[in-house]
């Protein structure tokens, strides 16, 4: 104690701050999360610039087939595009980097004018929605089943339940998707898909009255099934060997002989405990949900921000690519970030590593 | 009086792939009330078995197959008797830790990691209806100091900030909270350094002194029990092959195999050469040999002690024990005793 005390007197407060700072557990978690931001930005800029058969060559393209002159088209595919052609890449990255910087994605190369950070902005929303909605359902239906499987290993329920997990985790999404419109949509005929385009039927104000959010559940009800059952699967299974593990720890046997009601232990002590690496998963899902929701929400033409990404692609929207890129990376760094805290929130043995009690 | 708890030709078999694990095999022995009974063995000897089943707590491939262990109760004026192996529900749940607690070995483990010992304090004084809120932290309080821990200290902490030997001491005084009958304490001291060990030794000393329950000390070491006990049990393949109370263990122990862990123990005066262990390794509980089960590692062996398992005899009044040779057997073997 004395001597700590002794050398940071004798050092200069500058450093002393500086040290402060750097020891900062949120702090350090803030800046790793904006420098991963940064470099996977960077990536995408050269990424994208490099790829063969950009939007300004094809653009330039067509106007010339269409009997403009080499030096015309470029010079009007230019202003069409707000962009310098003639800069040194490394000169378009300063300038790229400065406008996001100022939430400033660029203009859609295909929708003229239009804005990215705007287009993003409109579809991002019905993402977090149904990406949320979801991962709630799963989590909560997944932590369920895994634990029953847990205490009911080896019975009937158990071996049900888990052959079934491990169906439903093994199966790609995008074919879960195609036979829930196969079976419900076109053979049975119990929901009409075709309704169910969008995020909205034509006509719904947005507001809060039951007409709007019972469209707005009618629209995501068939993706959010989807959802749930390809990703149940992998909970159920986490959640019943994380429950093995625990209800094999000492302190639940203690529990036991301490006489306490086995609900106190389900939940307190085996629940709490198990949990815990669930958490970490959950928050870590959310970033990549809003990735991966590209395919079901091109199969049900939901327009969040996995199908705006899947326009862009076959458009060559580069801008448009590059925004959404960056919102993909962000969620999934701020959803890694998030999920440090709270797993230092959740469990008090991180709790003194982060310095933060 | 009568005992608070017999133990009554008990067996118990845990299901293997290999077979039937014999944990326990015909074991009776009694507690007094207010006494102190130390059951001694090796690792895999059963002891622990034995513990686990009296409170219910024995792993799912386990099962009793004869046997009864008879608890008597005093509290709440008459007497009355229940098989604690026949419990279940509610009154099983009552009988756990309100009328016996046990303290396991791994005490690094045995509180909940997330839940402050506030929390796990009350946690067992609500399951039990006992003192909630501010009675419920001056009766901790008290029972913290009692342990040597400072309740200030340790009251709001969560288990992972404190040393091995304060959570044990923490479950040592969790334990105690609503004044159990019988305390059964499996190797409470095995998991820590020989300071902390000496600690914790002091404190269950203390308490005995203070407190009025009857202990139930399992153990590997004789001279651990030596200090805490009236009388020792020693287990050797799930059965005892020698009750006597401590004093008589140790100067005149009949037992071929309790001759041999007595000689194990160093002494102060005693030299190196003084010290033998026992040869061999304890047998295995699947496949044992037939007869006595320590014929294969014991030094007077013969034809007999091959074919026939001996039952415990009576030595003398409060000591008996389990062998065909008992009569020549300290004579035979404790060459190595007289320094003492």
């Amino acid at each position: 104690m004395a001597t700590a005390t002794l050398s940071s007197l004798s050092r200069p407060g500058l450093l002393i701050w500086l040290e402060k700072i750097t020891n900062n557990f949120l702090l350090q978690r803030i800046v790793r999360a904006l420098l991963t931001i940064w470099i996977v930005t960077t990536i995408t800029f050269f990424v994208i610039r490099a790829m063969p058969g950009n939007a300004v060559d094809i653009l330039i393209q067509e106007l010339t087939a269409a009997g403009v002159s080499p030096d015309d088209a470029r010079n009007q595919a230019a202003a069409l595009l707000n962009i310098n052609l003639d800069a040194p890449a490394h000169e378009q990255y300063i300038e790229y980097v400065g406008n996001v910087l100022r939430a400033d994605l660029g203009n859609s190369y295909k929708s003229r004018g239009l804005k990215v950070s705007e287009m993003i902005a409109q579809v991002l929303p019905w993402t977090l929605f149904s990406v949320g909605l979801s991962l709630l359902i799963t989590f909560m239906l997944g932590i369920m089943l895994g634990a029953i499987m847990a205490y009911k290993r080896d019975t009937w329920i158990d071996h049900l339940l888990s052959n079934l997990a491990a169906t439903l985790d093994a199966v790609s999404p995008y074919l879960i998707g195609l036979l829930i419109i196969l079976l419900l949509g076109v053979l049975w005929k119990i929901v009409p898909i075709t309704e169910m385009r969008g995020a909205l039927s034509p006509g719904i104000q947005p507001g809060f009255s039951l007409e709007f959010f019972a469209d707005v559940l009618n629209h995501v009800k068939i993706l959010l099934l989807v959802y749930v059952l390809s990703s149940v699967g992998s909970w159920m299974l986490i959640m019943k060997s994380s429950t093995i593990t625990t209800l094999g720890e000492d302190y639940v046997t203690v529990a036991r002989a301490r006489g306490l009601p086995d609900l106190r232990i389900l939940t307190a002590y085996v629940g709490r405990n198990a949990t815990l690496p669930l958490f970490t998963r959950l928050a870590i899902s959310v970033g990549f949900a809003v990735g991966g929701s590209l395919l079901l929400e091109s199969l049900f033409t939901y327009r969040g921000v996995g199908f705006l990404l899947a326009r862009a692609i076959a458009e060559r929207d580069y801008p448009v690519m590059q925004g959404v890129f960056l919102v993909i990376t962000m969620a999934v760094v701020f959803a890694n970030l998030f999920a440090d805290f709270l797993y230092g929130w959740l469990d008090p043995r991180i709790r003194i590593a982060g310095g933060g009690n | 009086m009568q005992p608070i708890l017999s133990i009554q030709n008990l067996s118990i078999e845990y299901r293997a792939r290999r077979g039937r694990v014999r944990a326990i095999r015909n074991v009776s022995f009694d507690v007094q009330r207010g006494e102190a009974v130390a059951l001694i063995g090796e690792s895999g000897s059963g002891k622990t078995t034995l513990g686990l089943g009296i409170v219910q707590l024995l792993p799912g491939t386990a099962r009793v197959t004869q046997g009864r262990a008879i608890y008597r109760r005093s509290r709440d004026g008459a007497p009355s008797e229940i098989d604690t192996l026949q419990l279940k529900g509610r009154a099983l749940r009552e009988f756990r830790w309100k009328e016996c607690a046990m303290v396991f070995q791994s005490a690094l483990n045995a509180l909940n990691p997330v839940l402050r010992i506030s929390d796990q304090f009350a946690d067992t004084a609500q399951a039990h209806g006992y003192l909630q809120g501010r009675a419920l932290h001056a009766r901790a309080e008290e029972l913290l100091k009692l342990v040597r821990l400072d309740p200030d200290r340790v009251w709001r902490s969560f288990p992972h900030e404190l040393s091995g030997g304060m959570r044990q001491r923490v479950l040592i005084a969790l334990s105690l909270l609503l004044e159990p009958q019988l305390l059964i304490l499996d190797e409470p001291t095995t998991a820590l350094d020989i300071l902390t060990q000496r600690n914790i030794m002091d404190v269950l000393k203390d308490l005995r002194h203070k407190l009025d329950f009857s202990l139930l000390f399992i153990s590997h070491d004789l001279a651990l029990a030596a200090e805490l006990t009236d009388r020792v049990a020693t287990v050797y393949a799930g059965k005892i092959v020698e009750l006597a109370s401590v004093e008589t263990t140790f100067k005149e122990p009949a037992h071929p195999y309790t001759i041999g862990l007595i000689n194990a123990v160093p002494t102060l005066k005693g030299t190196k050469e003084d010290l033998s262990s026992i040869p061999g390794s304890p047998p295995d509980l699947v496949e044992m040999p037939a007869g006595c089960k320590f014929h294969p590692r014991c030094p007077l062996v013969e034809s007999r002690c091959k074919e026939e398992e001996p039952e415990l005899v009576e030595v003398k009044p409060g000591h008996q024990t389990a062998c065909w040779n008992w009569r020549s057997a300290r004579e035979a073997l404790q060459t190595h005793k007289v320094q003492g």
